[in-house]
């Protein structure tokens, strides 16, 4: 870059200006700003609102079985299913096919059928095998399904116990040893796992939909508005104005992701703790402090690269409307990192750290469950950054022809390469500035 | 133009036509966004898919193909090797994907404990005798009598430590795996130990159960299809409909090309139906164009379907599926049209979309929620009832009257939408073109009915996230304080002074006559007895899960706080500054806005949102509306403030003195509905002269 | 004298605005046009010429009065009072990517032209605005004289017996311009009934037949030119305006008037 070409008290006052009318601007402030804001509280109230709606809906709902054939030995199983209040024993007696019919008529939600054991099974006296009848379709039928089978097997291991006792067998031989889980990781860590799998990937996401309609509205925007000439005019160096430009936009998507990563963390505890229940309770939800300038920095890469993307691209446009049609498919790139996260036990490693935004999206996984290996870091941003580089760098190229500066260019970025970057006559090239 | 009345119809259909035909002409030249909006999907969808389900594969892939290495520690290492290894050693099950054979390698290890903290290790088992168990379960209970309870029950036997970490995947798959091959060796020992003791059959024999699954496949496919269908229709529906209409209103607004087609002879009415109609087409037409797409993927072999998957639609079900997506339809396009309408900019379209999609994208997953059924309160939420209902049409349910309500309910939520375009073409203010607004120039007083409501969005965000951190951790006084005294009264207090407010007249500090304050002192008790009816009615609706009630009281009844602690926090704070917020700032802001019914529905609404519990949204706006009626009638906030606090205390007083007060009887709320009204008399007939009239604080 | 083709009583137009009430952007006009006649609006940027020409184009609705084309009356049956007028002004634009040929079917289409006569209307208007060699073109790719003269083919594609021109000359280079008020002259000339709106003097002087003064929602004067130049006394166009227009001289501050901030 020609940086002796970059008046930077004249890039200061320019991209002031640009932030100013930014955050004047209705679109960007909402985008930006505001979406982030209040669209995670918001959605968060939606989601616990239906989550007690449904719990109080099926509160209040009562599971009805058939018991058939029921032994009379074995009367303490249903006097263990009616004890229970979520579930009515209809005393109807029916045939199979009768229940079954009832079953898949919404009648009824199950069917226990009591049999005669198998012929290796009858060894024991009074044993029986069940058959339940449901509809797995019917998540009401699922759960009576559900409420008998919990009950059977508990009659079942009572039963088995007594046995065991009769053959002298103690419970303690019966159960040999407990198997206990015991997870190593603290709170925190599981908090700032959860963290990982989510935060990245947002913040891609984020700070190319905050670069998004700044990049537009300063390019295809002023053409539209027809200040881009009036602009063009002034005693700056058109290295000036597209630098001060560019870190315009840069600037918004960073603020944009940084926004958000700071609203989901703040809000995500809340919206995991009634999903996961009781396990949730505990987790904290911190980002360890390394990992902040961490974030920073790759946010700040991702901001440069896709600031610089959309901007060369939307540049091209000549409305708003064209500008964002241009520039959809840099947004697509900003998926990538969605891949990723189906990946498990994935880390940073000297080739992973060679693809662009994946790179920056797994070093900002690695940092917030707190592996830092500053040297892929290094590495990861490096690369991002020579992305940077080539796309300026063609941007300065594209930046030579007077029709393209004008605006009086008709055609995307592709026609635009297509018939002056690779085509052997540039004759109306100017002069770099 | 006689021949234009003598066939009104022929004339219509000629306009709408010719109006169409412009829309679909138009939209079909716009090659960039035909080729990003709609070509684009057809290859991006498809291949979004593939590549999730490709990784998702490889990721399952990497575990299987991983190496676990685990260590065995403890002084009982040999007794936890041998278990291992023979847990190991157990011939895979068949359908049980957690105990598939894995690669498990032991490694020697000094400290394994910090190798499996610094991701080294992925598991360290340790045996130990029942004691150390007990010893560092109860360490961890931290005195919860419910687990030292369970812990009292188990049998004393030795137990098998996994220590793993939650937060490698490796890791806790190792332990799932390992736990599982464990579970299985300890179930074949005890029933190798009980055949050895002569019982005389298999364990697993006895009382055998078996689940019969009598779902048709048919009807299986449908609980999915259902539960999907809708969602992805309404994201097809609105990413397409939206390329037509991002152009319909906004896009002619910026071209200017609406001045000209309102000049012509189609009316308003027509000129609204042709472009919801080319929406809805377009609509349409992408989501049978990527359905197709989808099935040609199918066809082709690149997506394979489950192995029960098969769908078979009656034809009455494919009508009535058909019925239902009609209002669907017509709801989103005609919201997506009265966004156009709505927005001067095609950029100021695009701004409003995503939230749009995210409104219409939330209960249209509705399906999804477990045990959900049409025949609830969810009838009367348009889209989420046509989720339910689409849902339950696949399994094959008709429950008619309900489907009917669907169909009624989300039908008219298309037509109101439908007018509110109509109107926005025939509101001046939104088509002519740039228009200064003159209150954003002088600002002050003159803005602040334009910006309350975002004031308030703030106010309510801020409030709801405190109260999910701080809620648990604060304490009942210190809540009050944040909530009532920080953000009620300090965000008052910061809107009267940006706005350079008069507070006398924003909050209505006037005197009021002696009766009024008897009126309140009927009024308070008599509509709070309505309150607790009307709570009760909803809850016919909206039934409260237990849970959320014994919260609740447990919140509110804080055991800590003296009487007068339990008044002062509780009834007057509340009584003085929420009336402040909500009856001051907020009344006085909407005033110039609605007329005097709709202005209290509003602030009652608002402020039995602030509440954010779904179930305290009725009665609290109940009292919202009472309290704005009180204001306005009156004229004076202070009548106010006397009732809202003598509404808490009534409420919370008998609760804290632990009065066992019977469920007030039904003819008790028939005394409160005359109480309230005698109280309103009586507000009426002393009612301030300045109050209903006078528009506008300043009067 | 033949009928009036265009007539107002009282027209009036009330802006509601939270900070400063009640704006009258239109205060009450009378004026009568005729066929075969070009009635000019005269006024400054914000005097409510183009709140008038909106209310007679049904685009806003007049808060009180009545305005009536060919009889029928604006706020009655709009929809048969747009069908007799073409309405023109800088910001009714065309479709970017419609054909020259379909702007004019679909314009003379949704006007409600017989349909069996459009082909042979479409085909006289091309032939008359002189458009045949980019008929086929795009109107986006076309430039901003052959935009106009498509845009005015528009105006009369349903033959309407009132054209209404707002403001037509902005933006246009002197050639355009006087191609405009040379189409003007000849639809006059053909018996079409005309109102034009302008700010320039010179137009207003060369082209109206009647001129009305317009300032602050008020007729001040209307008549034919000569009238006016005698009963000011003074000769140019210019200086009866200032002579009107200067007693009254109040303009509303910084803000322009809310109806016709889109000049």
């Amino acid at each position: 870059m020609p940086l002796s070409l970059i008046n930077w008290r004249q890039v200061w006052v320019l991209y002031r200006r640009e932030l100013r009318g930014a955050l004047r601007e209705r679109s960007i402030v909402v985008n930006s700003f505001l979406l982030p804001v209040f669209l995670y509280p918001v959605l968060l109230w939606l989601t616990f609102s239906a989550m007690v709606f449904v719990e109080g809906l099926s509160e209040g709902r009562v599971s009805r079985i058939v018991l058939l054939d029921l032994p009379a030995e074995h009367a303490e199983l249903r006097d263990s299913l009616s004890a229970a209040q979520s579930v009515e024993v209809r005393e109807d007696t029916v045939s199979v096919e009768q229940g079954v019919a009832w079953v898949l008529d919404g009648e009824l939600d199950a069917v226990a059928e009591f049999l005669a054991p198998g012929p290796e099974a009858e060894a024991l006296p009074d044993n029986f095998a069940v058959r339940i009848s449901y509809d797995r379709a019917e998540e009401r039928s699922r759960r009576a399904s559900d409420r008998i089978e919990s009950a059977v097997t508990g009659y079942r291991d009572r039963w088995l116990e007594r046995e065991a006792r009769d053959l002298r067998v103690s419970r303690e031989q019966l159960e040999g040893f407990l198997i206990y889980r015991n997870n190593v990781a603290t709170e925190r860590q599981v908090g700032a796992f959860l963290l990982s799998l989510m935060v990245p990937l947002f913040v891609v996401i984020m700070v190319a939909l905050g670069c998004f309609v700044p990049s537009i509205d300063t390019t295809a925007g002023e053409r539209e508005r027809s200040t881009w000439e009036t602009l063009m005019s002034v005693s700056a160096s058109r290295m000036s104005v597209v630098t001060s430009k560019y870190l315009y936009v840069a600037t918004l998507g960073l603020a944009a992701g940084m926004l958000n990563v700071t609203a989901m963390v703040i809000s995500i505890g809340a919206v995991l703790r009634p999903l996961a229940g009781e396990l949730a309770e505990e987790l904290q939800f911190r980002i360890p402090l390394l990992a902040v300038p961490v974030l920073l920095i790759g946010a700040l890469a991702l901001a440069l690269f896709f600031a610089a993307a959309m901007m060369l691209l939307a540049s091209f446009a000549r409305k708003f409307k064209d500008g964002q049609a241009m520039i959809t498919p840099v947004y697509w790139l900003a998926l990538i990192p969605v891949f990723l996260s189906g990946t498990p036990e994935l880390h940073l490693t000297p080739t992973l750290a060679t693809v662009p935004i994946a790179n920056v999206a797994v070093m900002m996984r690695d940092a917030i469950n707190g592996r830092f290996d500053w040297l892929l870091i290094g590495e990861s941003l490096l690369v991002q950054m020579v992305f940077v580089v080539l796309i300026l760098w063609l941007a300065r190229a594209v930046l030579r022809f007077e029709d393209y500066l004008l605006g009086s260019f008709d055609g995307s970025f592709w026609r635009f390469a297509r018939q002056r970057l690779l085509a052997r006559r540039s004759s109306d090239a100017l002069p770099v500035e | 133009m006689r021949e234009a009345s003598s066939s009104n119809g022929a004339r219509r259909r000629r306009v709408l036509a010719t109006l169409l035909g412009l829309e679909l002409r138009l939209l079909l030249r716009d090659k960039r966004t035909i080729i990003i909006a709609v070509l684009l999907p057809l290859l991006i969808y498809p291949a979004f898919i593939l590549a999730m389900r490709a990784v998702s594969r490889a990721g399952q892939e990497r575990l299987e193909a991983a190496t676990y290495e685990y260590a065995i520690t403890g002084s009982e290492a040999e007794l936890a090797r041998s278990l291992v290894q023979e847990a190991l050693a157990l011939s895979a099950a068949e359908d049980d994907s957690a105990e598939v054979p894995t690669n498990f390698v032991e490694r020697v290890a000094d400290a394994p404990d910090s190798l499996l903290r610094a991701g080294e290790l992925q598991l360290v088992v340790e045996w130990m005798s029942h004691e150390e168990y007990r010893a560092e379960r109860e360490a961890e209970a931290e005195g919860d009598t419910a687990a030292l309870r369970r812990l009292d029950e188990l049998a004393a036997v030795p137990a098998v430590r996994l220590s793993f970490r939650s937060n490698s995947e490796l890791s806790s798959t190792a332990a799932s795996r390992m736990g599982a091959r464990l579970r299985r060796l300890r179930v074949e020992r005890r029933d190798r130990l009980l055949r050895e003791r002569g019982l005389p059959l298999d364990p697993g024999e006895l009382a055998k159960l078996e689940l019969n699954n009598v779902a048709p496949a048919e009807k299986e496919a449908g609980a999915v299809l259902g539960m999907i269908l809708t969602p992805l229709l309404v994201l097809l529906m609105l990413s397409g409909g939206s390329v037509v209409a991002a152009d319909a209103i906004s896009g002619e607004k910026e071209r200017g090309t609406i001045e000209t087609l309102l000049t012509t002879a189609a009316r308003r009415g027509e000129i609204v139906a042709a472009k919801q109609l080319a929406i809805i087409g377009v609509g349409i037409a992408i989501a049978v164009i990527n359905v197709a797409n989808l099935l040609v993927y199918v066809v082709l072999g690149v997506f394979e379907l489950p192995e029960r998957f098969a769908v078979s639609v009656e034809p009455v079900a494919l009508i009535v599926l058909l019925l239902l997506f009609l209002p669907l339809t017509g709801v989103i396009s005609a919201t997506l049209l009265a966004l156009s309408g709505y927005s001067k900019t095609y950029r100021e379209y695009q701004i409003y979309f995503f939230p749009v999609l995210l409104l219409f994208l939330f209960p249209s997953a509705a399906a999804v929620l477990p045990g959900i059924e049409l025949r609830s309160a969810i009838v009367l939420v348009p889209v989420a009832n046509i989720s339910v209902a689409v849902r339950e049409v696949l399994v094959g349910t008709y429950d008619w009257l309900f489907l009917g309500l669907t169909f009624a309910v989300t039908m008219a939520a298309a037509l109101y939408t439908s007018r509110l375009t109509s109107l926005a073409l025939s509101t001046e203010r939104l088509i002519t073109a740039a228009e200064l607004d003159r209150a954003e120039l002088i600002g002050g007083p003159a803005l602040f009915p334009k910006r309350v409501l975002r004031w308030f969005g703030i106010m309510w965000v801020t409030l709801f996230i405190t109260s999910l951190w701080l809620g648990a951790t604060l304490g009942i006084r210190l809540q009050v304080v944040v909530n009532i005294l920080g953000i009620f009264f300090g965000g008052s207090l910061l809107i009267i002074w940006r706005y350079r407010l008069q507070p006398r007249e924003v909050l209505a500090l006037r005197p009021v006559r002696l009766p009024v304050w008897i009126a309140v002192l009927i009024g308070a008790p008599s509509a709070y007895l309505v309150g607790v009816g009307l709570a009760r009615l909803a809850d016919l609706i909206l039934p409260v899960p237990e849970r959320m009630l014994e919260s609740f009281g447990e919140y509110l009844i804080a055991p800590e706080l003296a009487l007068w602690q339990v008044i002062l926090f509780l009834a007057v704070i509340p009584g003085i500054f929420e009336e402040i917020a909500f009856r001051g700032v907020l009344l006085s802001g909407l005033r110039k806005r609605l007329r005097p019914v709709a202005l209290c529905l509003v602030t009652g609404a608002i402020f039995g949102l602030f509440h954010i519990d779904l179930f305290r949204i009725v009665p609290t706006a109940f009292l919202g509306a009472i309290l704005a009626a009180v204001v306005l009638i009156s004229g004076s906030i202070f009548p106010a403030m006397l009732w809202h606090a003598l509404n808490n205390a009534v409420a919370l007083v008998p609760a804290y003195l632990e009065l066992r007060i019977a469920e007030p009887p039904l003819w008790s709320f028939g005394l409160g509905v005359l109480g309230l009204a005698l109280a309103f008399w009586i507000l009426w007939r002393y009612r301030s002269r300045a109050a209903l009239a006078g528009g506008d604080g300043g009067g | 004298m033949t009928e009036p083709t265009v007539a107002v009583r009282g027209l009036a137009k009330t802006f509601y605005d939270e900070a400063r009430g009640e704006v009258r952007a239109v205060d009450g006009i009378d004026f009568d046009c005729r066929p075969g006649e070009i009635f000019g609006l005269l006024g400054a940027n914000g005097a409510g010429k183009t709140t008038t020409l909106r209310m007679l184009a049904t685009i806003l609705r007049p808060t009180a009065g009545v305005a009536r084309l060919m009889g029928r009356d604006v706020v009655e049956e709009p929809v048969a009072a747009r069908r007799t007028l073409g309405f023109y002004s800088a910001t009714t634009a065309l479709y970017p990517r419609l054909t020259a040929r379909e702007t004019l079917e679909f314009f003379a289409r949704v006007n409600l032209y017989p349909e069996e006569k459009v082909d042979a209307r479409v085909d006289y208007l091309v032939g008359r605005f002189g458009i045949a060699e980019y008929v086929g073109a795009r109107v986006e790719k076309l430039s901003t004289g052959m935009k106009q003269k498509v845009s005015i083919a528009r105006t009369v594609a349903h033959d309407p017996p009132i054209l209404i021109f707002d403001e037509p000359t902005v933006g246009l280079d002197v050639i355009n311009a006087l191609e405009m008020a040379r189409v003007i002259r000849e639809l006059r000339d053909e018996g079409k009934t005309i109102i034009f709106s302008t700010h320039i003097m010179s137009e207003a002087e060369k082209l109206c037949d009647r001129i009305a003064i317009i300032h602050n929602g008020k007729i001040l004067a209307s008549d034919t030119l000569d009238a006016l130049r005698v009963a000011t006394g003074r000769h140019y166009l210019e200086d009866i305006f200032v002579d009107y227009v200067g007693g009254v001289e109040e303009m509303p501050g910084f803000i322009r008037e809310s109806g016709s901030a889109a000049e």
